[in-house]
């Protein structure tokens, strides 16, 4: 089986800021880089922001959305957005921030995930129902709900605990739906709660 | 009844500490095919204490320079196997006629793998019989304690995989070793057949 390229295209920003990271994506193994206007759409669509997302393209439903940005103040985001990429991050996120989005998943850089959750009001406390479902879960899905709860990434926790990407996204679908929360943030705010 | 998948594992034999003299050798194939392969898990020969510290002082060339920058821009998770930093190249005998002998076949080994200087025939049947068969003849040159402890170091590094593909079964496992030793680890593993089926790395 030989690893399918994914089509990602830069946007944003300024023209010097553009081609850098052009550049930088193409040396990453498995990603091309095509202009936004080319036909197929790209996959993944790299934003420079410059602090709003007024200024988004309209893109096809197939491609989503990485916003590269300093901070997480925005009030909303478009639902192409996928992923918020810190510009803080070491060079090695962003391939892996790329195949996350392209795979129809999120990807929220811990810096912002964790400003996120501290801009929101204090922390009410897990519901009944809550308590008892994360009584229920696997020593293992109770150990990623907590590195999740830390604002590692699918990639990051994999590492740390020896296991394949994909078996880390499957537990995490199944905490999802056992806590019958829809997103990576939601699941973070319930695990936030019970370090 | 059990719908996960049957774990695929193909083994790869790395070549770059092959000899103490530096050598020509085409990381930029690796990397490619590494990332071409895109395993879920790459078993590699580094210990898991060197690996959490990224202490790459004692890990071979490929480690340092190929595989770990492809494992930080890719979702491959590296799996650290080796159970200590020593290598094939660590056990030559220090002085006499069987360290003239373990030179005579280094440079055997050395024409070889410039006649072979590509990855298919590097992984292929014919280079391989001839590899297998010099690091045979060269490890009986060496002494028995020596011969002990490498023995041990692949029984150890086949558990360490073993225990990856329990952790994580129905998953595609690319195991990226030291290619002197294939022919101890290829018949361990395939002791194993009951948890992974083995391939060639091409259908991974």
């Amino acid at each position: 089986m030989r690893l399918h390229e994914i089509i990602v295209s830069v946007g944003g920003g300024h023209e010097l800021d553009r081609a850098g990271l052009s550049a930088l994506i193409a040396s990453l193994p498995g990603l091309r880089v095509v202009p936004l206007d080319k036909t197929p759409p790209p996959q993944v669509l790299v934003w420079e922001s410059r602090g709003s997302s007024d200024d988004l393209p309209s893109v096809s439903s197939d491609t989503a959305i990485l916003l590269l940005t300093e901070d997480a103040g925005y009030e909303s985001l478009p639902e192409t957005v996928t992923g918020l990429l810190s510009r803080d991050e070491p060079l090695t996120a962003l391939g892996i921030a790329i195949r996350q989005v392209a795979r129809g998943e999120q990807y929220l850089s811990p810096s912002l995930a964790i400003a996120i959750l501290q801009k929101r009001e204090p922390k009410s406390s897990l519901t009944e129902s809550q308590k008892s479902v994360i009584e229920s879960l696997t020593n293992r899905e109770r150990e990623i709900l907590g590195l999740l709860a830390q604002g590692l990434s699918n990639k990051a926790i994999a590492t740390q605990l020896y296991l394949s990407v994909r078996t880390v996204e499957g537990h995490l679908a199944n905490i999802y739906s056992r806590l019958s929360v829809h997103s990576r943030t939601e699941a973070m705010l319930v695990a936030v709660k019970i370090r | 009844m059990n719908t996960t998948p049957r774990t695929r594992l193909a083994i790869l034999g790395t070549m770059s500490d092959l000899h103490r003299q530096p050598i020509t050798y085409d990381l930029d194939c690796l990397r490619k095919v590494v990332a071409d392969l895109g395993p879920d898990l790459l078993c590699a020969e580094i210990t898991m204490d060197a690996w959490e510290r990224e202490d790459f002082s004692k890990a071979s060339l490929e480690i340092r320079e190929a595989l770990a920058p492809v494992i930080a821009s890719t979702d491959i998770v590296l799996i650290p196997v080796a159970p200590t930093p020593e290598r094939y190249t660590d056990f030559t005998p220090d002085s006499g006629w069987r360290r003239r002998l373990v030179r005579i076949f280094d440079r055997l080994l050395q024409w070889g793998q410039v006649q072979a200087d590509d990855v298919q025939t590097v992984n292929g049947r014919w280079f391989g019989a001839f590899c297998h068969t010099v690091c045979w003849l060269t490890e009986i040159l060496w002494t028995a304690k020596d011969r002990a402890t490498w023995e041990k170091q692949n029984k150890e590094l086949t558990e360490n995989i073993v225990r990856a593909v329990q952790r994580d079964s129905g998953r595609r496992v690319l195991v990226a070793v030291q290619c002197q030793r294939l022919h101890r680890l290829i018949p361990m593993l395939r002791a194993h057949d009951d948890l992974f089926k083995i391939m060639p790395y091409q259908n991974l």
